[in-house]
Protein backbone atom coordinates (compact mmCIF):
# COMPACT_ATOMS: atom_id res chain seq x y z
CA UNK A 1 0.00 0.00 0.00
CA UNK A 2 1.15 3.16 -1.06
CA UNK A 3 0.19 6.21 1.81
CA UNK A 4 -1.19 9.72 0.27
CA UNK A 5 -1.72 12.60 2.84
CA UNK A 6 -4.22 14.66 0.35
CA UNK A 7 -5.17 14.43 -2.84
CA UNK A 8 -3.35 12.62 -5.59
CA UNK A 9 -4.97 11.01 -8.47
CA UNK A 10 -5.62 7.60 -8.08
CA UNK A 11 -6.39 6.93 -11.36
CA UNK A 12 -2.68 7.30 -11.27
CA UNK A 13 -1.84 4.95 -8.30
CA UNK A 14 -4.03 2.23 -9.66
CA UNK A 15 -2.60 2.13 -12.88
CA UNK A 16 0.53 1.93 -11.35
CA UNK A 17 -0.77 -1.61 -9.87
CA UNK A 18 -0.84 0.00 -6.40
CA UNK A 19 -3.23 0.53 -3.73
CA UNK A 20 -3.78 3.74 -2.19
CA UNK A 21 -4.44 4.49 1.55
CA UNK A 22 -5.50 7.80 1.80
CA UNK A 23 -4.15 8.28 5.78
CA UNK A 24 -6.73 11.11 6.54
CA UNK A 25 -9.47 8.91 6.43
CA UNK A 26 -8.32 6.99 9.44
CA UNK A 27 -7.39 10.59 11.36
CA UNK A 28 -11.30 11.78 12.57
CA UNK A 29 -12.00 8.24 14.46
CA UNK A 30 -8.02 8.07 15.66
CA UNK A 31 -7.29 8.40 19.59
CA UNK A 32 -3.62 9.43 18.96
CA UNK A 33 -2.65 12.85 20.72
CA UNK A 34 0.52 13.89 18.76
CA UNK A 35 2.97 15.69 20.82
CA UNK A 36 4.24 18.13 18.01
CA UNK A 37 1.62 19.47 16.07
CA UNK A 38 0.30 22.61 14.26
CA UNK A 39 -2.29 20.66 12.14
CA UNK A 40 -3.89 17.86 13.58
CA UNK A 41 -4.45 16.21 10.20
CA UNK A 42 -1.05 16.44 9.58
CA UNK A 43 0.56 15.97 12.65
CA UNK A 44 -1.91 12.54 12.93
CA UNK A 45 -1.07 10.90 9.80
CA UNK A 46 2.41 11.44 10.66
CA UNK A 47 1.96 9.49 14.00
CA UNK A 48 -0.20 7.04 12.66
CA UNK A 49 3.06 6.37 9.79
CA UNK A 50 5.68 6.33 11.94
CA UNK A 51 4.45 4.25 14.94
CA UNK A 52 0.84 2.96 13.95
CA UNK A 53 2.26 -0.48 12.35
CA UNK A 54 0.42 0.74 8.72
CA UNK A 55 1.87 -1.74 6.00
CA UNK A 56 3.13 0.96 3.64
CA UNK A 57 5.74 0.60 1.06
CA UNK A 58 6.20 4.48 0.31
CA UNK A 59 3.88 7.84 1.02
CA UNK A 60 3.25 10.59 -1.29
CA UNK A 61 3.24 13.49 0.62
CA UNK A 62 1.34 16.41 -1.58
CA UNK A 63 3.39 19.15 -0.37
CA UNK A 64 2.31 22.44 -2.40
CA UNK A 65 -0.70 23.77 -3.82
CA UNK A 66 -3.51 22.47 -0.91
CA UNK A 67 -1.77 21.84 2.11
CA UNK A 68 1.05 24.01 3.00
CA UNK A 69 1.88 22.17 6.74
CA UNK A 70 2.40 18.58 5.55
CA UNK A 71 5.83 19.22 4.12
CA UNK A 72 8.22 18.69 7.86
CA UNK A 73 5.77 16.14 8.49
CA UNK A 74 6.44 14.55 5.16
CA UNK A 75 10.56 14.68 6.35
CA UNK A 76 9.91 13.25 9.19
CA UNK A 77 8.61 10.04 7.87
CA UNK A 78 10.77 9.89 5.40
CA UNK A 79 14.22 10.34 8.21
CA UNK A 80 11.91 7.56 9.49
CA UNK A 81 12.94 5.25 6.54
CA UNK A 82 9.78 5.30 4.56
CA UNK A 83 10.22 5.84 0.76
CA UNK A 84 8.50 9.57 0.05
CA UNK A 85 8.10 11.05 -2.61
CA UNK A 86 6.51 15.13 -2.58
CA UNK A 87 4.01 16.06 -5.03
CA UNK A 88 3.25 19.76 -5.45
CA UNK A 89 0.52 21.68 -7.30
CA UNK A 90 1.09 24.72 -9.63
CA UNK A 91 -0.33 27.38 -7.75
CA UNK A 92 -0.82 29.07 -11.33
CA UNK A 93 -2.89 25.92 -12.68
CA UNK A 94 -0.44 24.78 -15.02
CA UNK A 95 -1.20 21.35 -16.79
CA UNK A 96 2.24 21.59 -18.31
CA UNK A 97 4.06 21.58 -14.55
CA UNK A 98 1.67 19.23 -12.82
CA UNK A 99 2.05 16.57 -16.03
CA UNK A 100 5.73 17.42 -15.07
CA UNK A 101 4.55 16.22 -11.52
CA UNK A 102 2.75 13.30 -12.16
CA UNK A 103 5.71 11.62 -14.74
CA UNK A 104 7.93 12.21 -11.55
CA UNK A 105 5.00 9.93 -9.18
CA UNK A 106 4.92 7.79 -12.10
CA UNK A 107 8.48 6.92 -11.61
CA UNK A 108 8.72 6.88 -7.94
CA UNK A 109 5.46 4.34 -7.69
CA UNK A 110 7.50 2.25 -10.85
CA UNK A 111 5.76 3.36 -13.72
CA UNK A 112 2.65 2.57 -15.31
CA UNK A 113 1.71 -1.12 -15.76
CA UNK A 114 -2.53 -1.11 -16.09
CA UNK A 115 -3.55 1.38 -18.30
CA UNK A 116 -6.80 0.46 -18.38
CA UNK A 117 -7.34 1.39 -14.76
CA UNK A 118 -6.99 5.18 -15.88
CA UNK A 119 -10.81 4.08 -17.40
CA UNK A 120 -11.85 2.20 -15.04
CA UNK A 121 -11.77 4.69 -12.38
CA UNK A 122 -13.08 7.29 -14.42
CA UNK A 123 -15.87 5.15 -14.99
CA UNK A 124 -16.39 5.15 -10.61
CA UNK A 125 -15.92 8.35 -10.17
CA UNK A 126 -18.77 9.17 -13.23
CA UNK A 127 -20.90 6.98 -10.95
CA UNK A 128 -20.20 9.06 -8.13
CA UNK A 129 -20.78 12.43 -9.89
CA UNK A 130 -24.78 10.62 -10.56
CA UNK A 131 -25.20 9.84 -6.83
CA UNK A 132 -23.70 13.15 -5.96
CA UNK A 133 -26.73 14.90 -7.74
CA UNK A 134 -29.65 12.79 -5.99
CA UNK A 135 -28.27 14.05 -3.39
CA UNK A 136 -28.97 17.68 -4.24
CA UNK A 137 -32.36 16.17 -4.91
CA UNK A 138 -32.82 14.51 -1.50
CA UNK A 139 -32.22 11.19 -2.36
CA UNK A 140 -29.03 10.28 -0.34
CA UNK A 141 -28.51 11.04 2.82
CA UNK A 142 -25.69 13.80 3.15
CA UNK A 143 -23.45 11.87 5.68
CA UNK A 144 -23.77 8.66 3.30
CA UNK A 145 -22.92 11.34 -0.12
CA UNK A 146 -20.00 12.95 2.48
CA UNK A 147 -18.33 9.73 3.69
CA UNK A 148 -18.50 8.10 -0.32
CA UNK A 149 -16.91 11.19 -1.60
CA UNK A 150 -14.07 11.00 0.69
CA UNK A 151 -13.41 7.66 0.20
CA UNK A 152 -13.33 8.10 -3.29
CA UNK A 153 -9.66 9.75 -2.85
CA UNK A 154 -7.90 5.73 -2.35
CA UNK A 155 -11.68 4.22 -3.65
CA UNK A 156 -11.43 2.47 -0.21
CA UNK A 157 -7.91 0.84 -1.54
CA UNK A 158 -9.94 -1.43 -3.82
CA UNK A 159 -11.94 -0.62 -6.69
CA UNK A 160 -14.20 -3.81 -6.04
CA UNK A 161 -14.88 -2.96 -2.47
CA UNK A 162 -15.68 0.85 -3.91
CA UNK A 163 -17.95 -0.24 -6.50
CA UNK A 164 -19.97 -2.24 -4.29
CA UNK A 165 -20.19 0.97 -2.36
CA UNK A 166 -21.01 2.78 -5.28
CA UNK A 167 -24.01 -0.35 -6.28
CA UNK A 168 -25.50 -0.39 -2.73
CA UNK A 169 -26.16 3.66 -3.09
CA UNK A 170 -27.29 3.35 -6.08
CA UNK A 171 -30.37 0.91 -5.13
CA UNK A 172 -31.43 2.33 -2.12
CA UNK A 173 -33.88 4.84 -2.68
CA UNK A 174 -34.03 7.23 0.53
CA UNK A 175 -35.89 10.80 0.90
CA UNK A 176 -34.25 13.06 3.04
CA UNK A 177 -36.62 15.82 4.86
CA UNK A 178 -35.10 19.00 5.12
CA UNK A 179 -35.83 22.77 5.74
CA UNK A 180 -32.31 24.03 4.14
CA UNK A 181 -29.70 23.55 1.44
CA UNK A 182 -26.20 23.65 3.07
CA UNK A 183 -22.77 24.12 1.26
CA UNK A 184 -20.13 22.99 3.46
CA UNK A 185 -16.74 24.55 2.38
CA UNK A 186 -13.31 24.28 3.08
CA UNK A 187 -11.12 21.45 4.34
CA UNK A 188 -13.01 18.26 5.11
CA UNK A 189 -14.55 18.53 8.60
CA UNK A 190 -12.26 17.01 11.82
CA UNK A 191 -15.60 16.16 13.59
CA UNK A 192 -16.99 12.91 12.06
CA UNK A 193 -21.05 13.64 12.94
CA UNK A 194 -21.30 17.12 11.77
CA UNK A 195 -23.10 16.00 8.91
CA UNK A 196 -25.88 13.83 10.63
CA UNK A 197 -25.71 16.74 13.48
CA UNK A 198 -26.88 18.81 10.48
CA UNK A 199 -29.56 16.68 9.16
CA UNK A 200 -31.12 16.74 12.52
CA UNK A 201 -31.14 20.47 12.29
CA UNK A 202 -33.26 19.93 9.35
CA UNK A 203 -30.15 21.25 7.21
CA UNK A 204 -29.43 19.13 4.39
CA UNK A 205 -25.35 19.35 3.11
CA UNK A 206 -25.58 19.59 -0.90
CA UNK A 207 -21.98 20.28 -1.30
CA UNK A 208 -19.11 19.75 0.59
CA UNK A 209 -16.47 21.17 -1.14
CA UNK A 210 -13.33 19.94 -1.18
CA UNK A 211 -14.58 16.01 -1.56
CA UNK A 212 -16.51 17.38 -4.52
CA UNK A 213 -13.36 17.84 -6.02
CA UNK A 214 -12.41 14.37 -5.90
CA UNK A 215 -15.20 12.82 -7.48
CA UNK A 216 -15.51 15.67 -10.14
CA UNK A 217 -11.24 15.65 -11.61
CA UNK A 218 -10.53 12.23 -13.70
CA UNK A 219 -8.81 11.67 -17.07
CA UNK A 220 -7.81 8.08 -19.31
CA UNK A 221 -4.33 9.37 -19.57
CA UNK A 222 -1.39 11.27 -17.75
CA UNK A 223 -2.11 14.46 -20.38
CA UNK A 224 -5.93 14.08 -19.21
CA UNK A 225 -5.63 13.60 -15.99
CA UNK A 226 -2.74 16.83 -15.93
CA UNK A 227 -5.20 19.22 -17.51
CA UNK A 228 -8.00 17.83 -15.16
CA UNK A 229 -6.34 18.21 -11.62
CA UNK A 230 -4.54 21.40 -12.95
CA UNK A 231 -8.23 22.88 -12.02
CA UNK A 232 -8.08 21.39 -8.54
CA UNK A 233 -9.52 24.32 -6.90
CA UNK A 234 -7.47 24.24 -3.70
CA UNK A 235 -4.54 24.49 -5.20
CA UNK A 236 -4.58 27.64 -6.93
CA UNK A 237 -5.88 31.10 -6.25
CA UNK A 238 -8.88 32.12 -3.97
CA UNK A 239 -10.25 34.06 -6.87
CA UNK A 240 -10.26 30.91 -9.01
CA UNK A 241 -12.02 29.01 -6.61
CA UNK A 242 -14.50 31.16 -5.36
CA UNK A 243 -15.53 31.62 -8.64
CA UNK A 244 -16.41 28.01 -9.28
CA UNK A 245 -18.07 27.81 -5.81
CA UNK A 246 -20.57 30.26 -6.89
CA UNK A 247 -21.51 28.17 -9.86
CA UNK A 248 -22.04 25.29 -7.48
CA UNK A 249 -23.80 27.39 -4.80
CA UNK A 250 -26.32 28.63 -7.87
CA UNK A 251 -26.56 25.18 -9.16
CA UNK A 252 -26.95 23.56 -6.13
CA UNK A 253 -29.50 26.10 -5.11
CA UNK A 254 -27.54 26.66 -1.74
CA UNK A 255 -29.80 28.47 1.29
CA UNK A 256 -26.60 28.95 3.71
CA UNK A 257 -23.09 28.36 3.00
CA UNK A 258 -20.99 26.72 6.75
CA UNK A 259 -16.73 27.04 6.43
CA UNK A 260 -15.14 24.88 8.33
CA UNK A 261 -11.46 25.78 9.58
CA UNK A 262 -8.75 23.76 10.84
CA UNK A 263 -6.44 24.67 13.48
CA UNK A 264 -3.01 25.97 12.11
CA UNK A 265 -4.65 25.12 8.35
CA UNK A 266 -3.15 28.48 5.95
CA UNK A 267 -7.07 28.00 4.25
CA UNK A 268 -8.47 29.82 7.29
CA UNK A 269 -6.55 32.75 6.17
CA UNK A 270 -9.07 32.88 3.79
CA UNK A 271 -11.94 32.93 5.62
CA UNK A 272 -12.60 37.31 5.42
CA UNK A 273 -11.99 36.93 1.71
CA UNK A 274 -14.78 34.25 1.39
CA UNK A 275 -17.35 35.98 3.76
CA UNK A 276 -16.75 39.04 1.98
CA UNK A 277 -17.47 37.59 -1.52
CA UNK A 278 -20.44 35.15 -0.37
CA UNK A 279 -22.00 37.02 2.56
CA UNK A 280 -21.42 40.32 2.25
CA UNK A 281 -21.43 40.43 -1.64
CA UNK A 282 -24.12 37.44 -2.86
CA UNK A 283 -26.13 38.05 0.77
CA UNK A 284 -25.55 33.96 1.69
CA UNK A 285 -26.08 33.23 5.17
CA UNK A 286 -22.96 32.56 6.47
CA UNK A 287 -21.37 30.80 9.53
CA UNK A 288 -17.77 29.52 10.05
CA UNK A 289 -16.98 26.55 12.63
CA UNK A 290 -13.82 25.46 13.64
CA UNK A 291 -12.11 22.21 14.76
CA UNK A 292 -8.30 21.27 15.94
CA UNK A 293 -8.29 17.71 17.40
CA UNK A 294 -10.61 15.07 16.09
CA UNK A 295 -13.57 14.31 18.14
CA UNK A 296 -17.35 14.59 18.37
CA UNK A 297 -18.29 17.48 17.76
CA UNK A 298 -18.27 19.73 20.77
CA UNK A 299 -21.31 21.16 22.28
CA UNK A 300 -20.25 24.54 21.46
CA UNK A 301 -19.73 24.00 18.08
CA UNK A 302 -23.52 22.38 18.35
CA UNK A 303 -24.85 25.89 19.86
CA UNK A 304 -23.28 27.38 16.80
CA UNK A 305 -25.21 25.29 14.66
CA UNK A 306 -28.32 25.03 16.07
CA UNK A 307 -28.41 29.15 16.37
CA UNK A 308 -27.54 29.43 12.73
CA UNK A 309 -30.24 26.49 12.04
CA UNK A 310 -32.20 29.65 14.26
CA UNK A 311 -31.43 32.42 11.92
CA UNK A 312 -32.88 30.52 8.64
CA UNK A 313 -35.89 29.78 10.18
CA UNK A 314 -38.79 27.27 9.72
CA UNK B 1 -51.37 29.89 30.13
CA UNK B 2 -48.47 31.28 31.78
CA UNK B 3 -44.62 30.95 29.97
CA UNK B 4 -41.50 31.89 31.12
CA UNK B 5 -38.30 32.24 29.59
CA UNK B 6 -35.39 30.41 31.40
CA UNK B 7 -32.07 30.53 31.02
CA UNK B 8 -29.88 28.16 32.81
CA UNK B 9 -26.02 28.87 32.40
CA UNK B 10 -22.76 27.18 33.25
CA UNK B 11 -23.28 29.57 36.54
CA UNK B 12 -26.66 31.38 37.31
CA UNK B 13 -30.13 30.54 36.09
CA UNK B 14 -32.23 33.35 35.46
CA UNK B 15 -36.06 33.37 34.73
CA UNK B 16 -38.56 35.87 33.45
CA UNK B 17 -42.22 35.76 33.34
CA UNK B 18 -44.91 37.29 31.68
CA UNK B 19 -48.79 37.96 33.34
CA UNK B 20 -50.75 39.64 31.94
CA UNK B 21 -48.75 42.85 30.61
CA UNK B 22 -46.82 42.75 33.58
CA UNK B 23 -42.85 41.66 33.36
CA UNK B 24 -41.10 39.95 36.66
CA UNK B 25 -37.86 38.07 36.32
CA UNK B 26 -35.71 36.30 38.99
CA UNK B 27 -32.29 34.91 39.34
CA UNK B 28 -30.66 31.76 41.32
CA UNK B 29 -27.48 29.86 41.66
CA UNK B 30 -27.19 27.43 39.04
CA UNK B 31 -28.17 24.70 41.48
CA UNK B 32 -31.52 26.43 42.32
CA UNK B 33 -32.97 27.10 39.09
CA UNK B 34 -36.07 25.10 40.50
CA UNK B 35 -36.68 27.87 42.37
CA UNK B 36 -37.48 29.90 39.98
CA UNK B 37 -40.28 27.79 38.38
CA UNK B 38 -43.64 29.03 38.53
CA UNK B 39 -46.28 26.20 38.94
CA UNK B 40 -48.49 26.05 36.34
CA UNK B 41 -46.46 27.71 33.85
CA UNK B 42 -44.93 26.31 30.28
CA UNK B 43 -40.91 26.86 30.08
CA UNK B 44 -39.01 28.28 26.94
CA UNK B 45 -35.24 27.23 28.28
CA UNK B 46 -32.04 28.79 26.81
CA UNK B 47 -28.44 29.05 28.25
CA UNK B 48 -26.18 25.62 28.25
CA UNK B 49 -28.50 23.92 29.93
CA UNK B 50 -31.50 24.04 28.28
CA UNK B 51 -31.96 20.98 27.25
CA UNK B 52 -31.62 19.52 30.43
CA UNK B 53 -34.66 21.10 32.11
CA UNK B 54 -38.16 20.33 31.35
CA UNK B 55 -39.01 22.56 28.17
CA UNK B 56 -42.01 23.32 25.74
CA UNK B 57 -39.56 24.83 23.09
CA UNK B 58 -35.71 25.43 23.97
CA UNK B 59 -33.65 28.12 21.82
CA UNK B 60 -30.05 29.09 21.97
CA UNK B 61 -29.28 31.69 23.84
CA UNK B 62 -27.48 33.21 21.08
CA UNK B 63 -30.72 33.69 19.56
CA UNK B 64 -32.47 34.56 22.38
CA UNK B 65 -29.84 37.59 22.87
CA UNK B 66 -31.01 39.25 19.68
CA UNK B 67 -34.80 38.81 20.87
CA UNK B 68 -34.00 40.46 24.63
CA UNK B 69 -31.81 42.98 23.52
CA UNK B 70 -34.45 44.12 20.87
CA UNK B 71 -36.97 44.16 23.86
CA UNK B 72 -34.90 46.11 26.29
CA UNK B 73 -32.93 48.74 24.09
CA UNK B 74 -34.85 50.97 21.50
CA UNK B 75 -33.40 52.09 18.26
CA UNK B 76 -30.47 50.43 16.11
CA UNK B 77 -28.18 47.84 17.62
CA UNK B 78 -25.25 46.92 16.01
CA UNK B 79 -23.55 44.55 17.41
CA UNK B 80 -24.82 42.25 20.92
CA UNK B 81 -21.45 41.11 23.30
CA UNK B 82 -22.96 38.61 25.96
CA UNK B 83 -20.26 38.38 28.44
CA UNK B 84 -20.80 35.26 30.33
CA UNK B 85 -18.71 33.29 33.25
CA UNK B 86 -17.54 30.51 30.69
CA UNK B 87 -17.28 32.57 27.33
CA UNK B 88 -18.35 35.96 25.34
CA UNK B 89 -20.54 35.94 22.47
CA UNK B 90 -20.53 38.64 19.79
CA UNK B 91 -22.93 38.56 17.51
CA UNK B 92 -22.77 41.10 14.55
CA UNK B 93 -26.51 42.35 14.03
CA UNK B 94 -25.39 43.07 10.72
CA UNK B 95 -24.48 40.34 8.97
CA UNK B 96 -26.40 37.39 11.55
CA UNK B 97 -22.79 35.66 12.19
CA UNK B 98 -21.62 35.79 15.65
CA UNK B 99 -18.30 35.54 17.26
CA UNK B 100 -17.01 33.12 20.52
CA UNK B 101 -14.24 32.87 22.89
CA UNK B 102 -14.76 29.80 24.28
CA UNK B 103 -11.33 28.14 24.67
CA UNK B 104 -9.66 29.94 27.54
CA UNK B 105 -11.52 32.14 29.93
CA UNK B 106 -9.32 35.65 28.81
CA UNK B 107 -12.27 37.45 27.61
CA UNK B 108 -14.78 35.77 29.68
CA UNK B 109 -16.36 36.48 33.14
CA UNK B 110 -13.79 33.83 34.53
CA UNK B 111 -10.53 36.19 33.81
CA UNK B 112 -12.07 38.89 35.69
CA UNK B 113 -13.45 36.94 38.87
CA UNK B 114 -9.87 35.20 38.65
CA UNK B 115 -7.79 38.43 39.15
CA UNK B 116 -10.72 39.90 41.40
CA UNK B 117 -9.83 36.60 43.48
CA UNK B 118 -6.07 37.89 43.22
CA UNK B 119 -6.85 41.12 45.60
CA UNK B 120 -9.39 39.35 47.70
CA UNK B 121 -12.39 41.38 45.74
CA UNK B 122 -15.83 40.64 45.09
CA UNK B 123 -16.90 41.56 41.49
CA UNK B 124 -19.41 44.20 42.02
CA UNK B 125 -16.32 45.65 43.99
CA UNK B 126 -14.45 46.12 40.92
CA UNK B 127 -16.04 49.18 39.47
CA UNK B 128 -15.74 51.16 42.08
CA UNK B 129 -11.75 50.74 41.88
CA UNK B 130 -12.06 51.21 38.37
CA UNK B 131 -13.87 54.76 39.18
CA UNK B 132 -11.39 55.58 41.78
CA UNK B 133 -8.35 55.05 39.62
CA UNK B 134 -6.12 58.17 38.56
CA UNK B 135 -3.86 56.62 36.11
CA UNK B 136 -4.36 53.10 33.75
CA UNK B 137 -1.55 50.58 34.79
CA UNK B 138 -0.78 49.11 31.52
CA UNK B 139 -1.75 45.06 31.10
CA UNK B 140 -1.36 43.21 27.85
CA UNK B 141 -2.09 40.47 28.25
CA UNK B 142 -5.25 38.38 28.67
CA UNK B 143 -4.31 34.78 29.31
CA UNK B 144 -5.34 34.74 33.06
CA UNK B 145 -1.80 33.12 33.93
CA UNK B 146 0.14 35.72 32.36
CA UNK B 147 -2.07 38.38 33.55
CA UNK B 148 -1.38 38.19 37.03
CA UNK B 149 2.28 38.24 36.59
CA UNK B 150 1.88 41.58 34.68
CA UNK B 151 0.11 42.68 37.88
CA UNK B 152 2.42 41.74 40.17
CA UNK B 153 5.19 43.72 38.03
CA UNK B 154 2.80 47.14 38.01
CA UNK B 155 2.43 46.91 41.81
CA UNK B 156 5.79 46.53 42.17
CA UNK B 157 6.44 49.52 39.83
CA UNK B 158 4.18 51.18 42.39
CA UNK B 159 1.00 51.53 40.47
CA UNK B 160 -2.16 51.34 43.15
CA UNK B 161 -4.62 48.59 43.04
CA UNK B 162 -7.46 51.08 41.44
CA UNK B 163 -4.78 51.70 38.68
CA UNK B 164 -3.95 47.84 37.77
CA UNK B 165 -7.93 46.71 38.64
CA UNK B 166 -8.56 49.61 35.72
CA UNK B 167 -5.80 48.31 33.46
CA UNK B 168 -7.47 44.92 33.81
CA UNK B 169 -10.65 45.80 32.38
CA UNK B 170 -8.87 47.78 29.43
CA UNK B 171 -7.14 44.66 28.54
CA UNK B 172 -10.34 42.67 29.13
CA UNK B 173 -12.24 45.39 26.77
CA UNK B 174 -9.09 45.59 23.95
CA UNK B 175 -9.37 41.47 24.02
CA UNK B 176 -13.15 40.95 22.99
CA UNK B 177 -12.73 44.55 20.94
CA UNK B 178 -11.33 41.64 18.76
CA UNK B 179 -14.43 39.96 18.13
CA UNK B 180 -16.55 43.14 17.77
CA UNK B 181 -16.70 44.18 14.08
CA UNK B 182 -15.08 47.45 13.20
CA UNK B 183 -17.94 49.14 11.55
CA UNK B 184 -20.23 48.49 15.11
CA UNK B 185 -21.21 52.13 16.76
CA UNK B 186 -23.69 51.26 18.61
CA UNK B 187 -23.12 47.93 20.45
CA UNK B 188 -25.64 46.21 23.37
CA UNK B 189 -23.85 44.65 26.31
CA UNK B 190 -25.37 41.74 28.35
CA UNK B 191 -24.74 39.38 30.83
CA UNK B 192 -24.11 39.94 34.51
CA UNK B 193 -20.65 40.49 34.12
CA UNK B 194 -21.10 44.51 32.50
CA UNK B 195 -23.02 45.50 35.93
CA UNK B 196 -19.61 46.82 36.31
CA UNK B 197 -19.52 50.04 34.69
CA UNK B 198 -15.98 50.12 35.45
CA UNK B 199 -15.83 47.13 31.89
CA UNK B 200 -18.10 49.56 30.28
CA UNK B 201 -15.79 52.79 30.03
CA UNK B 202 -13.16 50.66 29.44
CA UNK B 203 -15.18 49.47 26.51
CA UNK B 204 -16.15 53.20 25.44
CA UNK B 205 -12.76 54.06 25.39
CA UNK B 206 -11.21 51.36 24.43
CA UNK B 207 -12.94 51.10 21.23
CA UNK B 208 -14.37 54.53 20.73
CA UNK B 209 -18.17 52.89 20.92
CA UNK B 210 -21.75 53.80 22.18
CA UNK B 211 -22.39 50.92 25.00
CA UNK B 212 -25.78 50.12 25.09
CA UNK B 213 -26.62 48.35 29.03
CA UNK B 214 -30.17 47.38 29.21
CA UNK B 215 -31.90 47.84 32.07
CA UNK B 216 -31.61 44.15 33.48
CA UNK B 217 -28.28 43.08 31.81
CA UNK B 218 -28.81 39.43 33.23
CA UNK B 219 -31.84 38.31 32.44
CA UNK B 220 -31.80 40.00 28.43
CA UNK B 221 -31.68 36.21 27.60
CA UNK B 222 -34.45 34.64 29.70
CA UNK B 223 -36.87 37.91 28.42
CA UNK B 224 -35.50 37.01 24.84
CA UNK B 225 -36.36 33.11 25.14
CA UNK B 226 -40.01 34.49 26.22
CA UNK B 227 -40.26 37.07 23.21
CA UNK B 228 -38.85 34.68 20.43
CA UNK B 229 -41.47 32.26 21.72
CA UNK B 230 -44.29 35.20 20.97
CA UNK B 231 -42.61 35.65 17.99
CA UNK B 232 -43.15 31.96 16.80
CA UNK B 233 -46.76 31.96 17.77
CA UNK B 234 -47.70 35.61 17.07
CA UNK B 235 -48.47 37.22 20.17
CA UNK B 236 -48.97 36.65 23.99
CA UNK B 237 -49.90 33.19 25.02
S1 LIG C 1 -6.29 21.15 7.23
FE1 LIG C 1 -4.91 22.47 6.09
S2 LIG C 1 -2.91 22.21 7.04
FE2 LIG C 1 -4.21 20.52 7.71
S3 LIG C 1 -3.79 18.89 6.27
FE3 LIG C 1 -5.55 19.98 5.47
S4 LIG C 1 -4.72 21.54 4.08
FE4 LIG C 1 -3.04 20.76 5.35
Amino acid sequence: MIGITALVPPEVLYASGKRPLDLNNLVPESKINPREKLCAWTAIWRELVIHGGLDLEGLVVVAGGDCHNAIVDGEKVELSGLPTCYFLYPFDGSPQLLEAQLEDLVEFLGGIKERSRFEIVRALKKRALALDKRRVRGEVAASDGFLLQVSTSDMLGSLEAYEERLGRMEASDETVEFKHRIALLGVPPIYPDLHAFLQSLGLHVVYDEMPYEFIRLTGSSLSGISRSYAGYTFAGKIQRRLGFIEKELKRRRVDAVIHFQQFACHHRLEDPIMRERLNRGLGYPYLGIEGDMPSKLPEQVKLRLEAFAERLGD
Amino acid sequence: MEIMGLDVGSRAAKSALLVGRKWSWGVADIMAWRDLLSSGAEVVATGYFRKKVPHTLVVTEITAAIHGVRHFIRGDVDAIVDIGAQDTKVIDLATGEFMMNDKCSAGTGAFLEFLAGYFGLGMEELQEYHFRAGRTAEINNTCAVFAQSEVVSRLVEGYTREEVIKGIHHAFARRIGQLIPQDADRVAFIGGVVKNRGVIDAFEKELGIRALVPREPQVVNAVGALEYYMARRGGPP
